[in-house]
């Protein structure tokens, strides 16, 4: 069911995904289309997100957006919802709003300890990896052990009474279902041409790859195939955290409800160290009490084990 | 014992056996009004060293291709147009899975489906000489003349298809190789397809292959959206009248007709009638650029609408992520609730690859209805052939008898 609509104030809008938005020619939405937006998710129900570019928008923007209650992705702290960082640009200070922090493998894997700090002073990190199709077997071995010593540092800040979140670590523990993204299912986008899209993706990879538009509605073709129950890897997992990036998944296999050996791998690497750090909190402890554990699982990408 | 694996029947059915196809060219000497190669041409040969690689690859890639035996499969347009090429990519697959101590070394099987046209020359027969024991051909003949030279036309010198009044049937130039066909591999099935034009010839054409001395024939509806109304009703009769003359004359001592087959037309388990109908991604088919596919179907030359699903290439080997759609595909993540309900589901069949083309997005995981209807007259006509064979069996006390010897009819996989 549709819950969420995106909203892209600008074609150079901040990506806060796995894509990336390489455009760099502004072309800001048409305040009668933002309208439009706006009024077509109140008449759906949804909850809006906007999603800013780097520069300030004209003031009768602002006025517009307030109309309606919402969300603000930006790449700035000023007013956001969400702060989306596309660099290592970590703020020294406190934050009580969730971070977003855009990497490559390779820098994550160089500079992971930094965030040590980070979870000192935020109550919520997001950690996506904008290359997680790249992935090697190196990788995986590496990414492992970046998660392994991030546990350690959760596990002491639980321990010691702060509770920050890593989506990495501790949605795992967290959740009790699958708990993805949802584009083409829970969550549209409508872009600043006036057309929906499954996800900002899909607009940025293709315009003509769009959805309906608010002159004539939605209509999505083989809506079935974005539900997690017309994944056939998918609706078996238990790596509840995973993103199931859908773009990422027609992207390594052509399928919108299939994904690639890399994203399950690292989805289960995060999952497995997940079971550790909530068996090591444990341990000192009651913890979510209301979960149960994760069980040990002999596999990394559940496609192997297809009965 | 090697010797036995090959011998043994069970091996080359569906799922043990590894299919590998050649596209060894996109040329044919017909123009077949039904043919889903909508991209045929002259200019796409398999060239020797893009055979090689191929060859190569695959054979060491010994790990990756686990089965216990494959099927070389050769495939046009028309294969034995290029029957040099095929001789030394045959000689050269035995070479090499002799020298390498290859796991399919005497395992392995030639498949041919060809139009029969060029069986009966020099270099075809001597080809068949020399690998007599690994061969299988099928030649596809349609039925009586009207039926065959309805659709199996020649093209024309310039390779296209003819106007209407220029159209000449291939019928004669192939039945006059069905006797030595027949003589060299007796047991041989050949495939009839049906389309909308000539259903009234159903019953005459399997009853005509009958006659030829075919004694197994093998018959499918195009999977196209091609039916009009009342196709479906025209179908069923002819598929009555089938059944009466088949029960009726005896024939079903001796002879295997497809489309009469006592498993289907049931419902089928959301759990445990699950698997997919199709073999793509099991299979695997390289063409004249080198490209893998899941299957032919899924090459440029087989697709109206959509674009070729390559999934890697001789250079640079296979890509796992885009096989995985096709290794997890199921029946019911790809039907429609229609289909799931369905009371007579069992043996309606699917392409993957027309699927593909005819979906809404280019995805494979949305299943082709187009052939609802047919596969509902033929039920029908399925049932009532069953009840009159039971019938009659057992009123003449030979049911046991029947059921002893009765001979399998394969399951029709494309």
């Amino acid at each position: 069911m549709l819950q969420y609509l995106i909203i892209l104030l600008d074609d150079t809008s901040t990506s806060f995904c796995h894509y990336e938005n390489t455009k760099t020619e502004r072309r800001l939405i048409p305040i009668e289309t933002l309208k439009q937006g706006i009024r077509f998710g109140m008449m759906e129900n949804l909850m809006i997100q906007f999603v800013y570019p780097d520069y300030e928008l004209p003031t009768e923007y602002a006025e517009v957006i307030e109309s309606i209650d919402h969300s603000k992705i930006k790449p700035m702290a000023t007013d956001a919802d969400v702060l989306v960082l596309n660099e290592w640009a970590i703020p020294t200070d406190a934050v009580d709003i969730p971070i977003v922090l855009r990497t490559s493998k390779k820098e994550l894997f160089a500079r992971y300890r930094e965030l040590e700090e980070v979870l000192k002073k935020c109550q919520r990190l997001n950690v996506v990896i904008t290359d997680v199709e790249t992935f090697t077997e190196e990788d995986f071995n590496t990414y492992k052990d970046v998660l392994t010593d991030l546990a350690e540092t959760l596990k002491t800040l639980y321990v010691g009474g702060k509770t920050p979140q890593l989506n990495l670590l501790t949605d795992r523990m967290m959740l009790k279902e699958m708990n993805n993204c949802g584009a083409g299912d829970t969550t549209i986008t409508l872009a600043p041409n006036g057309k929906f899209y499954v996800c900002p993706a899909f607009y940025y990879e293709d315009e003509a790859d769009s959805i309906g538009d608010l002159e004539h509605g939605l209509y999505i073709k083989n809506k079935q195939l974005y539900k997690l129950e017309y994944a056939p890897i998918c609706r078996k997992c238990d790596a509840y955290q995973c993103k199931r990036c859908v773009w990422l998944n027609r992207k390594t296999t052509l399928e919108v409800n299939t994904p690639g050996h890399e994203q399950c791998v690292v989805a289960h690497l995060e999952r497995n160290v997940s079971r550790e750090l909530m068996n090591d909190i444990r341990k000192h402890g009651t913890f979510l009490l209301e979960n149960e554990e994760i069980k040990e699982i002999d596999y990394l990408d559940p496609f192997d084990k297809k009965e | 014992m090697k010797e036995a694996i090959k011998e043994s029947v069970g091996i080359w059915q569906h799922g043990i056996a590894k299919n590998i196809t050649f596209i060894v060219t996109k040329d044919c000497q017909l123009a077949c009004k039904y043919c889903y190669l909508v991209g045929k041409n002259t200019k796409e040969r398999m060239p020797w060293e893009v055979a090689k690689q191929a060859i190569d690859y695959i054979l060491d890639q010994e790990d990756e291709f686990r089965e216990e035996s494959v099927v070389w499969d050769f495939i046009g347009g028309e294969p034995f147009l290029e029957i040099d090429l095929i001789d030394k990519i045959c000689d050269y697959l035995k070479t090499e899975m002799f020298r390498r101590n290859h796991h399919w070394f005497n395992a392995y099987r030639f498949s041919f489906s060809t139009n029969g046209i060029n069986y009966h020359t020099e270099k075809v027969q001597n080809f068949i000489k020399k690998n007599k024991s690994h061969l299988s051909i099928g030649i596809t003949i349609d039925g009586t003349q009207r039926k065959h030279d309805l659709n199996r036309i020649w093209k024309t010198k310039d390779g296209f298809s003819p106007k209407p009044e220029e159209e000449k049937g291939s019928y004669e130039d192939v039945v006059k190789n069905i006797p030595l066909w027949l003589e060299q591999f007796p047991n041989s099935g050949t495939k009839v397809t049906i389309s909308s034009t000539d259903i009234s010839y159903v019953k005459e054409s399997v009853l005509h292959l009958y006659s030829l001395g075919i004694h197994e024939v093998n018959i499918n509806v195009v999977f196209e959206n091609v039916w009009q109304d009342g196709n479906d009703k025209e179908f069923e009769d002819q598929l009555m009248q089938l059944a009466d003359i088949i029960i009726d004359e005896g024939y079903y001592k001796d002879y295997v007709c497809s489309f009469f087959n006592e498993s289907i037309g049931k419902p089928m388990d959301r759990v445990l009638d699950n698997q997919n109908w199709c073999g793509a991604g099991r299979m695997l088919a390289v063409d004249a650029a080198g490209n893998f596919y899941p299957c032919t179907r899924f090459a440029a030359y087989s697709l109206r609408d959509k674009k070729p699903i390559i999934i890697g290439n001789v250079h640079d080997g296979i890509d796992k992520n885009k096989l995985r759609p096709f290794l997890m595909l199921d029946r019911t993540t790809q039907s429609p609730q229609e289909c799931i309900d369905c009371e007579v589901a069992s043996g309606c069949a699917w392409c993957q690859g027309e699927n593909y083309d005819a979906a809404e997005t280019n995805t494979i995981f949305q299943r082709s209805t187009a052939i609802c209807k047919m596969h509902k007259a033929r039920v029908r006509a399925n049932n009532y052939y069953w009840n009159k064979l039971f019938r009659k069996l057992e009123l003449e006390g030979e049911r046991e008898e029947y059921e002893k010897n009765k001979r399998e009819v394969k399951p029709e996989i494309c």
